[in-house]
């Protein structure tokens, strides 16, 4: 079963169509990752699922319950500005989220999140005195103690540094262990990849991209050739078949056009400089993102 | 349910724990006790010092009457005056007339703006004969002191009156000795309405009144739950506007609803205001106790007090809720909060009147309007003479109802109010978030 589904979503403000005609499934306990540039209806989609706004026309439906407007609720939901009250003490505030949602002993489990994200000496500290990485886990805390069966994470991992950013992350993998279905925006190309099960592409409020990473990648073919030249990209003027060349500076990365041979392109290259490295790869995500995103591809969007 | 009361505990346990309600707690009875203390020190300053009365009688004979008179008098003043209010001694001297009345009349008044002189009483010459014009005024006085009220028209009146009436009385033949006992004035009491105990149909004498300590008393209940009120409903309107600003309520709303929400911040104003107002009124009761006066205390009207405080915060913070909710910036819920507190300000104004008429059809009418019920139902219920059982209950009807309304419109903006970015509703934006099923 979805643990979400979305059909046909439109959502409007005033004259901007935040969300057009939207159409995704969750899979029950994944983690589904939202990728697209700023302004794209990532978080509007978001909002529309905890039923903090909602759409215009379409339906959703979470875990086969379509969303009312009198019931809100059920969802563990981090926005992406921060939602917690400042002059309470971290201890204090973990406890009453949790008491909240449960009304049980939730101390030893609070004390163990902390512990997990390294907050434990911070438990008597008020909010207001964190830095914002911590008062973002301790928010992360707060959204996930209370067990949700549905947690929606925007933007979990800004501002946060590559350690703390790792005990997130292990954190999430933990609740999907734990049967939580998780959905989470991101623009780090690295975390979408490495940490989804499927990814969303959503571009000017519609669906440019969902699917696994693979069958993403599938789409585009091996049509990304990735070098490493002695002399570097000086050597890569008018090289046929090529559509595309972006220097990385160690390396340098060829987009062929349909139809070409990597073959010859390889040879054409050994003409020209000594070939150090060669390979035929799949296009990353982040390739995938800036070729739909990107300046260049401003007149047309591929739209499935 | 559980959900709305741990909201409210958090919501008083930050409310109660914050600066600016212990603050409150103790600003508020100085502002009570400095204005008191604010009147015993200018009172004070006017301690036992003389004033002069020049009494200038062109009758030729009224002068010495009138001054014995007026020492008796202030005698009598000074003897029953307050100690916190001591009354002057004053000093009569008998000025002849002279020939250039006004040159006299400038000379006197010189000395009164020089400060020698407190007073000067100038009887005309007919002031003897009845007065067939009862508007032609025969004696004129002059003085420096007054205001809006002037304090002399409360007995001089009376003493010149009473010399007058003894000359007249003794130019009759009436044996001079006799004339004390036919001018002697009885004392009037003003008493409660005699009534009958329903339970056992036994006539009830009614009670003296006491005025003045009945006024004090119900003015201090009145005060209090004005004041409780207002401390204990308007920060909400802050707070909620700054958790919504904050996104508070987005990660809070997985976990409980809009109203359950609402509801704990409602409850919350309730426990803060009746912590306060109990923490007052034991105070006020040993205060009481220790000055020997306990039976000033209004026992039966403390359970009225806490129904009417209660009814009055849900009212105010319920609004106060449903305001925060709809702002966008701090300095909106800063222009709101005149509209918060309007429904206990307009009681505020009415105060005089009612306590000048408290069964009049203005205190009537005002006092069943809910919102203004609680501050003015009170009022009329403290005052010497009280109201009709039924009156309270009715009221109380009343502020159940809206009450309940206020929580019902409150509720229904909230929900909106507090997910909705960008500018601010107006009131008409507002009214539709109400209706909107």
């Amino acid at each position: 079963m979805s643990a979400v589904e979305i059909s046909q979503v439109t959502k409007t403000f005033d004259a901007v169509t935040a969300v057009n005609q939207l159409s995704l499934a969750v899979p029950e306990g994944s983690v589904y990752g939202f990728i697209g540039p700023n302004g794209s209806g990532k978080s509007t989609t978001m909002r529309m699922i905890t039923n903090i706004i909602h759409p215009d026309s379409g339906t959703i439906r979470v875990f086969g319950h379509e969303r009312s407007r009198t019931q809100p609720g059920g969802i563990g939901y981090l926005p992406e500005e921060r939602g917690v009250y400042r002059k309470m003490r971290v201890g204090e505030l973990l406890k009453f989220h949790a008491e909240l949602r449960g009304g049980r002993d939730v101390m030893p489990e609070v004390i163990a999140w902390l512990e997990r994200l390294g907050l434990a000496q911070r438990a008597g500290d008020k909010v207001e005195t964190l830095s914002k990485g911590m008062s973002q886990k301790v928010q992360f805390i707060a959204t996930v103690i209370p067990e949700p069966k549905l947690l929606i994470l925007d933007e979990p991992f800004s501002g946060l540094d590559p350690v703390s950013a790792d005990s997130l992350r292990g954190a999430i993998l933990e609740m999907r262990k734990r049967g939580c279905t998780v959905i989470l925006s991101t623009h780090d190309m690295n975390v979408a990849e490495s940490l989804c099960d499927s990814i969303l592409m959503i571009f000017r409020g519609k669906k440019v991209l969902d699917g696994t990473l693979a069958s993403i990648q599938s789409g585009y073919g091996s049509d990304t050739i990735r070098i490493e030249l002695e002399g570097g990209a000086s050597h890569l003027g008018d090289l046929p078949g090529i559509e595309q060349i972006k220097d990385l500076g160690q390396l340098q990365e060829l987009r062929m056009s349909p139809g070409c041979d990597s073959q010859q392109v390889l040879r054409a290259l050994a003409s020209r400089a000594r070939v150090t490295s060669f390979s035929v790869v799949k296009p990353s995500l982040h390739d995938i993102f800036v070729r739909i995103a990107g300046p260049q591809s401003e007149e047309e969007v591929p739209v499935e | 349910m559980n959900k709305i009361l741990l909201v409210a505990k958090r919501d008083y346990l930050q409310m109660v724990r914050s600066k600016a309600y212990v603050l409150g707690l103790i600003l508020l009875p100085l502002l009570f006790g400095g204005g008191f203390l604010a009147v015993v020190l200018s009172s004070k300053s006017n301690v036992a010092h003389q004033q002069r009365v020049a009494v200038i009688d062109r009758t030729g004979v009224s002068a010495a009457a009138i001054i014995q008179a007026g020492q008796q008098a202030n005698r009598k003043a000074a003897a029953t005056a307050p100690l916190a209010a001591p009354v002057p001694r004053l000093v009569f001297e008998e000025v002849k007339p002279d020939a250039d009345q006004p040159a006299q009349l400038l000379a006197l008044c010189d000395r009164i703006r020089a400060g020698d002189l407190f007073l000067v009483i100038d009887i005309a010459p007919d002031a003897l004969q009845p007065p067939k014009d009862s508007k032609r005024e025969l004696v004129r006085y002059y003085t420096s002191s007054g205001g809006l009220v002037d304090p002399l028209s409360l007995w001089l009146p009376g003493v010149v009156n009473d010399g007058l009436h003894r000359v007249r009385l003794a130019q009759l033949g009436v044996d001079p000795s006799r004339i004390p006992n036919v001018l002697g004035n009885v004392a009037l009491v003003s008493m409660k309405l005699v009534d009958k105990d329903p339970a056992t149909g036994r006539i009830m004498q009614g009670e003296k009144k006491n005025q003045l300590q009945s006024g004090a008393v119900a003015f201090f209940l009145v005060f209090l739950l004005i004041m409780i009120a207002i401390f204990g409903s308007a920060p909400n309107l802050g707070a909620v506007a700054e958790d919504k600003m904050q996104r508070v309520f987005e990660m809070l709303l997985s976990s409980a609803s809009p109203f359950e929400l609402m509801m704990g911040k409602v409850l919350a104003a309730v426990g803060a205001s009746l912590t306060s107002s109990i923490v007052y009124i034991i105070a006020g009761l040993l205060v009481l106790a220790s000055m020997a006066m306990f039976g000033l205390a209004p026992l039966n009207l403390i359970p009225w007090f806490f129904v009417y405080l209660i009814g009055d915060v849900i009212m105010l913070s319920a609004v106060g809720v449903a305001l925060g909710s709809a702002c966008s910036t701090p300095q909106d819920a800063q222009h709101l909060a005149f509209i918060l507190i309007l429904p206990i300000m307009v009681p505020m104004f009415m105060l005089t009147p009612v306590m000048q008429a408290p069964n009049g059809g203005l205190a009537l009418v005002m006092s069943f309007i809910p919102p203004f019920t609680p501050v003015l139902m009170l009022l009329r219920q403290a005052l010497p003479g009280g109201v009709p059982w039924w009156q309270p209950w009715l009221g109380l009807l009343g502020v159940i109802a809206y009450a309940l309304a206020s929580v019902w419109a409150a509720a229904r903006i909230f929900r909106i109010g507090i997910l909705s970015q960008g500018k601010t509703p107006k009131f008409a934006e507002l009214a539709q978030w109400v209706l909107r099923a």
